[in-house]
């Protein structure tokens, strides 16, 4: 058997980054740049926080990173694995990565347990439903499993958007703005369960944000956008310090005394 | 929470999806569309031939499709190359190329704006408001979609004129003589219009209707509390937010009337694809009327343009999970009657009347040989029909599918073909096909008789079947299915197809397991316009069809030439029945049902 391909990322540590970035640049018009050469890492097991204003490029970033965009120059490694690169573009479905996407695009027409099913292709059905359970009694909505998505609130929802990604065991969870839908006490508890259900699952974790409180107490690191560049990187307690955060999102003061998860 | 064993079994049930491009080509082979170039070695070769296979098959379609549409249209525009030897000169000296070109205007502005204010008010009212009969009305008003425009224009003109039923009522009643009064006169320009207007409106009917019930309720009720009353609230809300797929309708019913012939030759007003069927026939002269023809379709591809354009300033995405029937109005009884009144007048003038009159003269004797003849050619319209909308919607949902995202040149192209061969007229589009395929047909022969001995030669497998009509359906006939499942696919919200993606599934599984699923009640009216569109067809199954081969409206379209209206009345009812049954099954399906919960 040949060797397939060069696969291994350019790091050889014994556990490769769960996601890097090298030099992105892509845009949506010609000549209008909306991620300027970005480079990140996601280390294995780490949750990592992209925290910027509203056409900041974060959700641009996530999008490329899980091939629902394809960019203009750049590389992009999942857990080892090149799928982005110079005449190089693994399709979605075929990168190791899980997306929860804002308005978490729960199947209207399937059952909670088969909007889970969904991403399981291999094991035979019953297998597969068992499996579904599982996950979903881990979010307390296994008796909601026959239910359709319109009759689960937001919340829940949520979660079963969440165990829908994480049930196909990714390398890394994209979540975009996974908490906007929700009001204020409801975001609290579920930004816990949902911190706590990826930590136990040990899945790297790229979470996009607009709210530095949220990224302070969810991240381990926290990447700061601005017009399409990572302008500060560092821990929550270096990054959120008023005098550093772009304008736009200093005028959310940070509490450094909220609870850590 | 911990991770118990099960889980973790789960888990590793997941990950024998084994990172593909590892596996020896066969993630690519999953991947329809382009895959990434992967460097040398056995798994990369078969990676590449995979696909190779993926992409071939996928622009293979497209190019398929290209080239069945593109061909009429090509075989028409060569014509412009060609010298009609002074046809042409005629008709522009003569002044008809004029009238043609302006007949054929107003005809369409007349159509479309009578067919558009039907269908919208009647669809609006069906959907937004609570009145007796409401679901009843919904399926009348389908119905006009089963009687063939030109079947109307006979029984209008039999039942209104002057030696009709009745104006010998009203004389005997009046005691009037024939000059004292004046009466409609259906042969004329505005009998076209209001035959036309009212036998075509229901393509904007449904497709208004299929957006008006789309819309979420939430929509209305935010511009409620923000101010606007009801009516502002329509214009403001529910129209702007109908209009592409209004528009779409309106589209189709302007294609409709430009492609037009039984009827409006019936009324004698002078279009230009009358025009083109008289240049044809009357001038004999094949170029010209191919060059009249490609006028034709240069204003058509005009109106294509337009509405691409409208479609692409709005596309709307309908937010489904949020979604909330809206609540009807009440209306009142006065209300209740004038709506009652307003969904009948279409019905009463699309379909009841002709239906009646063609009945009446069934009874008055009809077709003696109706028994021995009329099923074998039911048989072969609904033969047709049935295949011919299959295809229609198997190839409307790849191509628009493929469309989805971002697009190569080749379905982009495709589809803006498939739309233009809608515009050509049954009568072009046959002789655009015509001559290509007995050229296919005739080398094709030649070449396997040179080959393998001329007792081999396998004889017209085009033109001498049903092939040759069938591809003359598609061309023709693909851009109402497309409409339709183009318009449905675009209300679907874009993150499904994209979750489904990043769950790891394949293009063709996303289409397969989302995209269809959701568009359902979509699926089934787009093969139900062509259904009934084949069953009406005309000018093109006569001219594409094998010898000997006759469905329907072929036979019936003979009788009333031969003015046998009566024994044609037979044929006319059993077309409009074949073209009953579906209208009535979608019109039922299309309705909804009490959803378990809202």
């Amino acid at each position: 058997m040949p060797r397939s391909e060069p696969t291994e990322s350019p790091a050889r540590s014994s556990m490769p980054p769960a996601v890097q970035v090298d030099h992105l640049v892509h845009g949506y018009v010609r000549g209008l740049a909306v991620v300027h050469d970005v480079s990140l890492t996601v280390a294995a097991g780490q949750v990592h926080c992209l925290l910027g204003s509203s056409g900041s490029g974060k959700t641009t970033l996530l999008r490329l990173i899980a091939g629902l965009e394809r960019p203009w120059s750049g590389e992009i490694w999942i857990a080892g694995e090149r799928v982005e690169s110079l005449g190089v573009h693994r399709p979605p479905e075929q990168r190791r990565i899980g997306y929860v996407f804002q308005d978490y695009a729960l199947f209207p027409h399937l059952t909670v347990a088969q909007n889970v099913m969904y991403g399981m292709t291999v094991a035979p059905r019953g297998a597969r439903r068992q499996a579904a359970l599982e996950w979903l009694a881990r979010v307390d909505l296994a008796d909601r499993a026959d239910a359709m998505p319109h009759m689960l609130s937001g919340g829940q929802q949520q979660r079963v958007a969440l165990v829908r990604a994480l049930a196909r065991g990714p390398a890394v969870m994209l979540l975009d703005e996974p908490f906007s839908g929700l009001d204020m006490e409801l975001r609290e508890k579920v930004r816990q369960e949902t911190l706590a259900l990826l930590q136990a699952a040990q899945v790297a974790t790229l979470m996009v944000t607009h709210d530095p409180q949220e990224a302070y107490v969810s991240a381990d690191i926290i990447s700061v956008m601005q017009n399409g560049r990572i302008v500060t990187q560092g821990s929550p307690d270096e990054v959120c310090q008023v005098t550093t955060l772009p304008s736009g999102l200093a005028t959310v003061r940070v509490n450094p005394n909220a609870p850590k998860r | 929470m911990a991770l118990g064993p099960e889980s973790r079994g789960a888990a590793d049930a997941n990950s024998q999806l084994a990172p593909p491009g590892r596996t020896s080509g066969g993630g690519s082979l999953r991947g329809f569309g382009p895959g990434q170039p992967s460097p040398g070695g056995w798994s990369g070769t078969c990676g590449r031939v995979g696909r190779a296979i993926g992409r071939v098959g996928g622009n293979g379609l497209g190019m398929l499709v290209a080239v069945l549409v593109a061909v009429p249209v090509l075989t028409v525009f060569w014509t412009l190359t060609q010298d009609s030897g002074g046809t042409w000169a005629h008709l522009r000296d003569s002044g008809l190329l004029t009238r043609y070109a302006w007949n054929t205007v107003w005809l369409g502005l007349g159509v479309g704006l009578l067919a558009g204010l039907l269908g919208t008010t009647t669809a609006w009212l069906i959907t937004s408001c609570e009145f007796p009969g409401r679901r009843l009305w919904h399926a009348a008003l389908c119905l006009p979609l089963a009687v063939p425009t030109y079947l109307s224009a006979y029984a209008w003109t039999d039942l209104l004129q002057g030696s009709g039923p009745v104006q010998v009522a009203l004389r005997s009643w009046t005691g009037w003589e024939r000059s004292q009064y004046w009466f409609p006169e259906v042969r004329s320009f505005s009998g076209a219009i209001v035959i036309l207007g009212f036998g075509l409106y229901p393509y904007v009917y449904l497709a208004a209707r299929a957006a008006f019930r789309e819309q979420t309720g939430s929509a209305l009720e935010v511009s409620r509390t923000l101010g606007h009353g009801p009516w502002s609230s329509f214009f403001r809300v529910s129209l702007p937010l109908a209009r592409p797929a209004i528009a779409a309708g309106v589209l189709l019913v302007l294609m409709e009337t430009c492609a037009e012939f039984g009827a409006v030759s019936y009324c004698a007003v002078d279009t230009m694809s009358t025009g083109v069927y008289r240049t044809l026939f009357g001038l004999d002269s094949l170029t010209a009327a191919g060059q009249l023809a490609s006028s034709l379709m240069v204003a058509v591809a005009l109106l294509l343009g337009l509405e691409v354009f409208a479609r692409r300033q709005a596309r709307f995405h309908s937010a489904t999970l949020t979604y909330r029937q809206q609540t009807a109005y009440q209306l009142r009884p006065v209300a209740g009657i004038l709506a009652c009144g307003l969904c009948s007048l279409p019905v009463l003038l699309g379909f009841v009347t002709p239906v009646a009159m063609f009945v009446w003269l069934t009874l008055q004797g009809g077709d003696r040989r109706a028994s021995e003849l009329f099923w074998g050619y039911a048989g072969n319209s609904f033969y047709l029909a049935t295949i011919a909308s299959l295809t229609a919607v198997a190839l409307a949902t790849l191509i628009a599918a493929s469309r989805r995202g971002p697009q190569g040149w080749l379905m982009r192209v495709t589809a803006q073909l498939a739309r233009l061969g809608y515009a050509v007229p049954g009568t072009v589009l046959g002789i655009g096909l015509l001559l290509p395929l007995t050229w296919f047909d005739h080398t094709l022969n030649r070449w396997i008789g040179s080959i393998w001995g001329p007792e081999t030669r396998p004889g017209l497998i085009l033109t001498g079947t049903v092939v040759a009509v069938l591809l003359g359906y598609q061309a023709r006939f693909l851009a109402v299915s497309l409409g339709v499942i183009e318009t449905s696919l675009a209300r679907i919200r874009v993150t499904f197809g994209e979750a489904a993606r990043t769950l790891g599934a394949s293009p063709l599984r996303v289409l397969w397991s989302v995209h269809l699923p959701l568009m359902g009640s979509s699926l089934l009216a787009a093969g139900l316009l062509v259904f009934v569109d084949v069953v009406k067809e005309l000018p093109a199954t006569l001219i594409l069809r094998p010898f000997d081969f006759e469905t329907l409206a072929v036979r019936v379209y003979q009788l009333a030439h031969d003015e046998r209206l009566e024994e044609a009345s037979t044929g006319a009812l059993a077309i409009i029945a074949v073209g009953l049954l579906p209208v009535l099954w979608v019109s039922y399906l299309l309705e909804p049902r009490s959803h378990a919960s809202k």
